[in-house]
């Protein structure tokens, strides 16, 4: 250690468990130290038997410049002790399993832990179960699968899933649970769309989903069976003179919404009283499901491609669209034009963003640059970056809490699994 | 001897000298003889010389004879400076003084030693005013008689004066007042010969550092005066302050002489004339333009790249919607994008060269034409729903003629096209151009006529059900713009452009005003109600110009060129007719590696496509 650097005090904090824990005096150190730095002598003082990275926390924030740059950006005063709190790093993802497919890969979905459900643009979806194996392929669409949400399962053995398409329809498929490779029909269709299906979504509590489309509405239709039961006679008897080989039953719409201007790209319905949407005309947008009204409206600079709700009390809401920028809002601020934060490190269009299941902290994106990353909203650089695709990134997911699943343009469908981490 | 006798002579000649002989010698008796100056030849035979202050007879002395007078000389040592005096009869001793002055004449002195004749000379006289005359002539008479010729002038100039043929100048008045602190440095000030006044440069005052104990903190140390020796001689101080004990040890300043000529050299190579400059802000030559920042949004990035055809492209067209891009290339086929992922959705081979392809803008009635050599074929790209669909097929249904050609059949003929189910309109020339009526229920071809000029031909049939005549057609000749009236079916308007060629043409959503786009490389805006000459004509490209396209919602315009580059405006049309169009460029948008062939805006996003000869199709976002 250099005599001449000046040095500082710091005395570590932890929310970790005791063994993870150091004595909480003050060390004075380096002013020079970075996280890595930091992080050696955490590991110094715990005496751990393998190297484990670890994270520091100034004020809610991450570090991620030296002790020296931090002291200035914040304007504190050299004598005073800093508090760092430290939480164990992201490590880099190792790649578990890159999947080849027959197209462009445009939707992921890891709701569910025991598969994986990937839509491709050559109109199949697919299953995939832990071990690699493509279970079932979902056969029924003439057009790109564009989106899939997973609508829970009304018995142990198999599970709903909704799938809208380019081919201006949406369908639900039961998906066998166990690993069998079969090919499945649909069971439901949903019909009414002008133009391409863009997103579906599913409620919480399974009874319903909507779904936002080119012809820039929001459909919202309902999957249990007793309403297929409910279905007017015309229907049935318009459905019966379509043949008897088509066993298909045919959902239309129970409300629709036309506030948007534009295509609508992205929805999520994170609680059953709401959605939200973003669309193509600059806005998101939040509707109350039981009143059919917009009750949100926060309108961005750019066309909207995806959105994901979450954070504390999920009250923010991330979106990416047509350009680099990963913007998140909060949603008690109605009527702001700046959103809260924006996380730029992405070099093209955002296709897909989400945030974790279960952290309210950390997010994933995906972009046409070719990269899946993983970001800590305590930090505006990202966790991890991924160079996922050697062309565009479609759709990303978490899988697991851990793995994150991705799809791109170079027809590869691929899982990455993070350390084990605790996400808090 | 004979010098005595001279000498006798000259005493005798002169007896009253004897009065003004050397102060110095004792005071003399009075002459014994009284008898003044006669002649002594009066008294040559009388025995006496004369008389004496009583009157009593002085008698003459007895002559010594010869002898006797040789033994007196001899016996008397001073003999020889004895002088008979022949007034008083007697012999006189010459003093010591008398001998010297005898002595100074011999050798050609002036007698008396006191006499100095060389002392300085006492110019007396008054020479001021008295100028030396030519000749001492008196002054003749002329000179104190009035001339006649004088008087007459003076007549003449007062009559003048009286007449007022002359008239005089007011007196000047002089300026009661002068600024006495005025500015010495005042440039303005005009001089009589109309040049301004230049004043010299002034010498710097000296400060407290050129003081003979200058404050120490003007003392320069040791290290700063090494360093003044790294610097370049001019960046020098030329001055360095030093510290003295007293005034008096103050070395004489070494830079005296070189300064003061160099100050001199600057008096004298300074310009005498003051040369005359413009004096405007180059930056109020420039219009009030709103800064680009200020009229976001328009496009900056490319962020995406359509990419597959395997030659030049050739023309693209945009879906009304946004969803789906069209693109026509050289290698003969025409494809169909997805906008927002740039996945080709499909390729149709059309088996030619395609000049030109439109998406119908109406859209409920997906439909795209192709000019593709000497045909229009309308084809199905397949993106509506059921019902739309259903239309379309029935649309593009076409029973293949089997009537014989007569005159009355029209020259463009309606056949099925079998491989790619749609319309085929056989033309006489390649087709270059195909475009939509804005409602979409018709469409326009243009064909390569023999001459090589271009016209533009309204299609003969209607293939669609007619909702409203189109009530304007604008047709670009080679140098002029036609307007026609299709519902009175004449020519409502020319326009003359001034261009050499026009190549492309675009109407803004409004109707009235018109952009074109020539083979000079230049862009020109047309307000139509302003005039039938160009609003504004701006040369931004540095070759032609291959197409230009207006935004159908957002203030927003551009052109495209064979130098690689994309132009964007912002071209705001304001409602009032009072106000003029407002033309602001934006941004200069690079990438193709070849020229860029086709320009169109995204219909609903502030997004420009740009096809390029280099096969690529780029989408450039806000």
């Amino acid at each position: 250690m250099d005599a001449g650097e000046r040095q500082v005090q710091v005395r570590f904090t932890t929310r970790l468990g005791s063994d993870l824990r150091v004595e909480a005096t003050a060390f004075s150190l380096p002013v020079h130290l970075n996280r890595y730095g930091l992080s050696q002598i955490i590991n110094t003082l715990l005496a751990l038997d393998g190297p484990r990275p670890f994270d520091f926390l100034f004020d809610g924030e991450l570090i991620r410049t030296t002790l020296e740059q931090l002291y200035l950006s914040k304007n504190l005063s050299a004598e005073s002790i800093l508090v760092l709190e430290y939480i164990l790093a992201v490590g880099p993802p190792e790649l578990q399993s890159s999947q080849p497919e027959k197209d462009w890969v445009s939707a992921v979905n890891g709701v569910n832990p025991s598969l994986i459900l990937s839509g491709s643009y050559d109109s199949f979806a697919r299953a995939w179960f832990p071990d690699g194996t493509c279970g079932s392929v979902l056969k029924g669409h003439s057009d790109a699968i564009t989106s899939i949400a997973v609508a829970g399962s009304s018995n142990d053995t198999d599970l709903d899933v909704i799938t809208s398409s380019k081919d201006k329809t949406l369908r639900l498929w039961k998906v066998p649970l166990k690993p069998s490779s079969s090919t499945l029909s649909s069971v439901r269709i949903f019909k009414g769309h002008a133009a391409s299906v863009q997103c579906v979504a599913a409620n919480p509590s399974n009874t319903q989903v909507c779904s936002g489309s080119w012809d820039s509405t929001i459909k919202l239709w309902k999957i249990d069976s007793e309403d297929e039961d409910n279905e007017d006679e015309q229907a049935l008897k318009k459905r019966k003179l379509d043949g008897a080989k088509q066993s298909i039953a045919q959902v239309t719409a129970f409300t629709t919404h036309k506030e948007h201007t534009q295509c609508v790209a992205a929805l999520e319905w994170p609680e059953d009283r709401y959605i939200f949407s973003a669309s193509w005309d600059h806005s998101f947008r939040q509707w109350d499901v039981e009143t059919s009204i917009n009750t949100l409206t926060m309108t961005c600079s750019k066309a909207l491609h995806c959105l994901s709700v979450g954070g504390e009390g999920s009250l923010l809401v991330a979106t990416g669209g047509a350009d680099p920028v990963l913007r998140i809002w909060d949603t008690r601020m109605p009527g702001t034009v700046v959103p809260v934060l924006q996380l730029t490190s992405h070099t093209s269009w955002i296709s897909s963003c989400k945030w974790h299941r279960q952290s309210p902290k950390h997010l994933l994106t995906s972009s046409y640059d070719g990269t899946v990353k993983m970001w800590d909203i305590r930090s505006k650089v990202p966790l991890q970056t991924v160079e996922a695709h050697k062309d565009k990134v479609l759709c990303t997911d978490w899988w697991r809490e851990d793995t994150v699943v991705s799809g791109g343009a170079d027809c590869e469908f691929k899982l990455f699994k993070y350390t084990p981490i605790e996400w808090l | 001897m004979l010098e005595l006798t001279v000498m006798k002579n000259l005493m005798i000649a002169k007896p009253p000298t004897r009065a003004i002989l050397p102060k110095t010698s004792l005071p003399q008796a009075p002459p014994r003889n009284t008898v003044g100056e006669i002649p002594l030849e009066f008294y040559k035979d009388e025995e006496h010389i004369g008389y004496d202050r009583a009157g009593r007879k002085l008698k003459k002395q007895a002559r010594k004879d010869q002898l006797d007078s040789f033994l007196d000389r001899s016996d008397d040592p001073k003999d020889w400076h004895k002088v008979y005096d022949e007034y008083n009869d007697e012999y006189v001793e010459l003093t010591k003084e008398e001998m010297g002055m005898i002595s100074r004449i011999r050798q050609g002195k002036l007698p008396h030693a006191e006499v100095d004749p060389y002392q300085p000379y006492v110019d007396w006289f008054d020479w001021d005013g008295k100028g030396h005359p030519l000749s001492n002539a008196p002054e003749p008479k002329r000179r104190f008689i009035p001339s006649k010729w004088e008087a007459k002038k003076v007549v003449k100039l007062v009559r003048a004066l009286r007449k007022g043929w002359i008239k005089l100048d007011k007196p000047k008045e002089k300026p009661r007042f002068y600024l006495m602190w005025g500015d010495d440095l005042k440039v303005n000030e005009k001089t009589a010969n109309g040049l301004a006044y230049i004043p010299a440069p002034k010498a710097k005052l000296p400060g407290h550092e050129e003081s003979y104990n200058p404050p120490v903190e003007y003392i320069p140390s040791e290290e700063e005066i090494n360093s003044y020796q790294l610097m370049y001689e001019e960046d020098r101080p030329k001055f360095i302050p030093k510290k003295f004990d007293s005034l008096r040890h103050v070395p004489a300043y070494a830079e005296f002489i070189k300064e003061i000529f160099e100050r001199c050299l600057d008096l004298y190579l300074c310009p005498r004339t003051r040369k005359k400059r413009l004096n405007i802000d180059p930056d109020s030559l420039l219009p009030k333009l709103p800064k680009p920042k200020d009229l976001q949004p328009y496009p900056t990035t490319c962020f995406l790249e359509y990419k597959g055809h395997t030659g030049a492209v050739s023309s693209i067209s945009a879906d009304p919607t946004g969803e789906w891009l069209l693109s026509g290339s050289r290698d003969g086929t025409v494809r169909v994008w997805e906008v927002q992922t740039g996945r080709c959705k499909k390729v149709w081979d059309v088996g030619g060269s395609v000049f030109c392809v439109a998406w119908n803008p109406n859209p409920a009635l997906p439909v795209v034409a192709i000019a593709v050599s000497n045909d229009v074929v309308l084809l199905d790209p397949e993106v509506g729903d059921e019902e739309v669909q259903l239309n379309i097929a029935k649309l593009l249904a076409v029973q293949p003629s089997t009537s014989e050609p007569t005159e009355n059949t029209p020259l463009i003929s309606w056949k099925r096209h079998d491989k790619l189910r749609g319309i085929q309109l056989s033309h006489q020339q390649n087709v270059v151009r195909v475009s939509w009526h804005n409602k979409g229920d018709y469409f326009q071809t243009q064909q390569q006529s023999c001459f090589g000029t271009s016209t533009i031909k309204a299609a003969k049939s209607k293939p669609f059900p007619q909702a409203s005549w189109p009530p304007f057609m604008f047709v670009a000749t080679k140098m002029h713009v036609r307007v026609y009236n299709l519902a009175k079916q004449e020519l409502s308007k020319k326009l003359i452009t001034g261009l050499q060629e026009i190549s492309s043409m675009a109407l803004h959503s409004g109707g009235d005003n018109l952009i074109l786009g020539s083979k000079g490389a230049k862009l020109c805006w047309f307000d139509m109600d302003l005039s039938v000459k160009p609003y504004k004509t701006i040369k931004n490209h540095k070759e032609d110009i291959n197409a230009v396209a207006f935004h159908k919602s957002y203030p927003l315009f551009a052109s495209c060129s064979d130098d690689l580059s994309t132009h964007v405006f912002h071209g705001m049309v304001y409602s009032d007719l009072m106000q003029n169009p407002l033309i602001v460029p934006l941004k200069i948008l690079h990438g193709h590696q070849k020229g860029v062939s086709d320009i169109k805006f995204h219909p609903t996003q502030p997004w420009l496509f740009t096809a390029g000869a280099d096969s690529v199709i780029k989408l450039f976002c806000n």
